[in-house]
């Protein structure tokens, strides 16, 4: 009986004295919620902005031992001088010639019209992104794609629309192109490269035109003029379902060109993990990006 | 009695994790994320005239859910202790009034697009991911928050946008910055950026 009365107590005293720790973790939600409708409240709970003590803190950190760490990657720009001049050429060509463009063709054709033309541009995408599943031994992937392929063509009026990816299907497009799958079995970018007009690329990266051109079926449209028509209709089609996205990055950036670089770079080595960790052969692998390796130092 | 002590404990117990559950970081970040939903919503909230109002509000939120100077460390790293305590304040005050001004207009731009938090992932004691997605008619934008634990509060440090990390993103322009140039150099691109935006 004295046994259980004291557990009773010790209890007790542990929650009385976790509570207001506690109590802080989830009031950051609860109450602070509850009092959104009137501010003054929750301007009461902010954190006190002259801290000067975290001002003094001369604490050498270089966050190279934070779980994120392994993700710091960098990408060698020999060709600095010269892609930043692609750079100012693309940036213009957005402004001046693919924007303004976008936004008429915005208001002449309504939503659903645009996104059945990126559906169908997507849709013949499929030997391209058939072929880079079968390379990375995704077997997986290059059976949804064909699924998604015959189901499209069938019931998505060939291609204008995708009921593959409803939610009762349920099959999501394999994005994937040939620079992936050279990333997949460990090519590194080599450098970067800014091309007119393409943007962002490196060597390695630059097998994606292989994707684009020759394993697109509408590039072999004849004339020649009719197929490049068509590849400008479906680039101010996409630009159209993206306005204000390449402004905000710019908009943010410090150094436009470096910001660039970088959100290319990340959003590369995310994607080859990714179809790493769905290839049969480098499944296992995948702790150790390709890309880390040619990382140099930042600082 | 001894029946009435242990149902005690437990539900002393239970109360305990009911507690530790509502810390979670995807309920810090979802609640955050909802009020700045209802600012957004908010119908006496329309139109031009109001847009400073909700600014205001805005800011009072994201105030409570970043850790603004987690952020601004972790983009500096090693070059924070060139900077004098005056310097790094003035960095903190920048940096954060660039960040507001460039998102701030994404933000108010908002149109009922659906919000869905799908994982969490524990990846220290003190640090967790929040992986959430905007669901637009033609599109899906991939955001994780990346938060810590400071004083029993987790505050985001860090936000990924479609795979891209803003503090590493930050970090690799004023690191090119600070390569070749001093901090007041840095400072003065930055006071020059926050009056141009």
């Amino acid at each position: 009986m004295k046994h259980s009365l004291c557990l009773v107590a010790i209890f007790a005293w542990l929650a009385l004295f976790c509570a207001p720790a506690s109590g802080a973790v989830s009031g950051d939600g609860k109450t602070a919620y509850a009092a959104n409708t009137a501010a003054e409240p929750a301007m009461a709970q902010m954190p006190d902005p002259t801290d000067e003590s975290a001002y003094d803190d001369d604490d050498d950190y270089d966050y190279d031992d934070e779980p994120f760490g392994e993700e710091r990657v960098t990408i060698s720009d020999p060709l600095e001088p010269v892609n930043r001049i692609a750079h100012v050429f693309n940036d213009r060509m957005y402004f001046w010639v693919l924007k303004p463009a976008a936004v008429v063709y915005k208001a002449v054709a309504p939503e659903p019209v645009r996104i059945s033309v990126k559906n169908l541009h997507s849709h013949l995408g499929y030997p391209a992104r058939f072929l880079s599943c079968l390379l990375q031994t995704d077997f997986t992937g290059a059976a949804e794609e064909t699924g998604r392929f015959v189901i499209n063509t069938l019931w998505g009026i060939g291609g204008l629309m995708d009921p593959a990816a409803g939610e009762n299907i349920n099959l999501e497009k394999q994005d994937t192109d040939l620079g992936e799958t050279l990333g997949v079995y460990g090519v590194g970018h080599g450098f970067y490269i800014v091309w007119p007009v393409f943007g962002p690329s490196s060597p390695r990266d630059s097998a994606s035109f292989i994707d684009e051109y020759l394993l697109y079926p509408p590039f072999y449209i004849r004339p020649w003029y009719a197929s490049t028509a068509l590849t400008a209709l479906e680039y101010v089609n996409s630009a159209s379902l993206r306005i204000g996205e390449y402004e905000s990055l710019v908009g943010a950036a410090i150094d436009p060109y470096v910001a660039m670089r970088n959100a290319y770079v990340q959003y590369r080595m995310k994607s080859v993990q990714a179809r790493q960790a769905r290839s049969l052969l480098f499944k296992e692998e995948t702790a150790g990006p390709p890309e880390v390796k040619e990382a140099e130092d930042e600082n | 009695m001894r029946k009435y002590v242990l149902a005690l404990n437990l539900l002393m117990i239970f109360m305990l994790s009911a507690i530790a559950v509502a810390g979670e970081p995807t309920t810090a970040v979802e609640a955050s994320v909802n009020q700045v939903l209802d600012v957004l919503k908010d119908p006496k909230l329309k139109g031009e005239e109001a847009k400073s109002v909700k600014t205001e509000k805005l800011r009072v939120i994201y105030k409570g859910m970043f850790d603004e100077m987690e952020f601004s460390r972790r983009t500096l790293t090693r070059n924070w202790k060139n900077f004098t305590p005056a310097e790094r304040r003035e960095f903190v005050e920048l940096f954060e009034q660039v960040l507001e001004k460039s998102y701030l207009d994404k933000i108010l731009d908002y149109s009922d697009e659906k919000i869905v938090f799908h994982k969490e992932s524990m990846i220290a004691k003190d640090k967790a991911e929040v992986q959430s997605k905007i669901v637009t008619s033609s599109k899906e934008i991939p955001i994780d928050y990346r938060l810590i634990l400071k004083d029993g509060k987790w505050k985001v440090y860090d936000v990924v946008v479609e795979n891209v990390s803003l503090v590493q993103n930050y970090r690799t322009q004023f690191n090119e910055i600070l390569a070749d140039g001093t901090p007041e150099q840095l400072l003065k691109i930055l006071r020059k950026k926050v009056k141009e935006q």
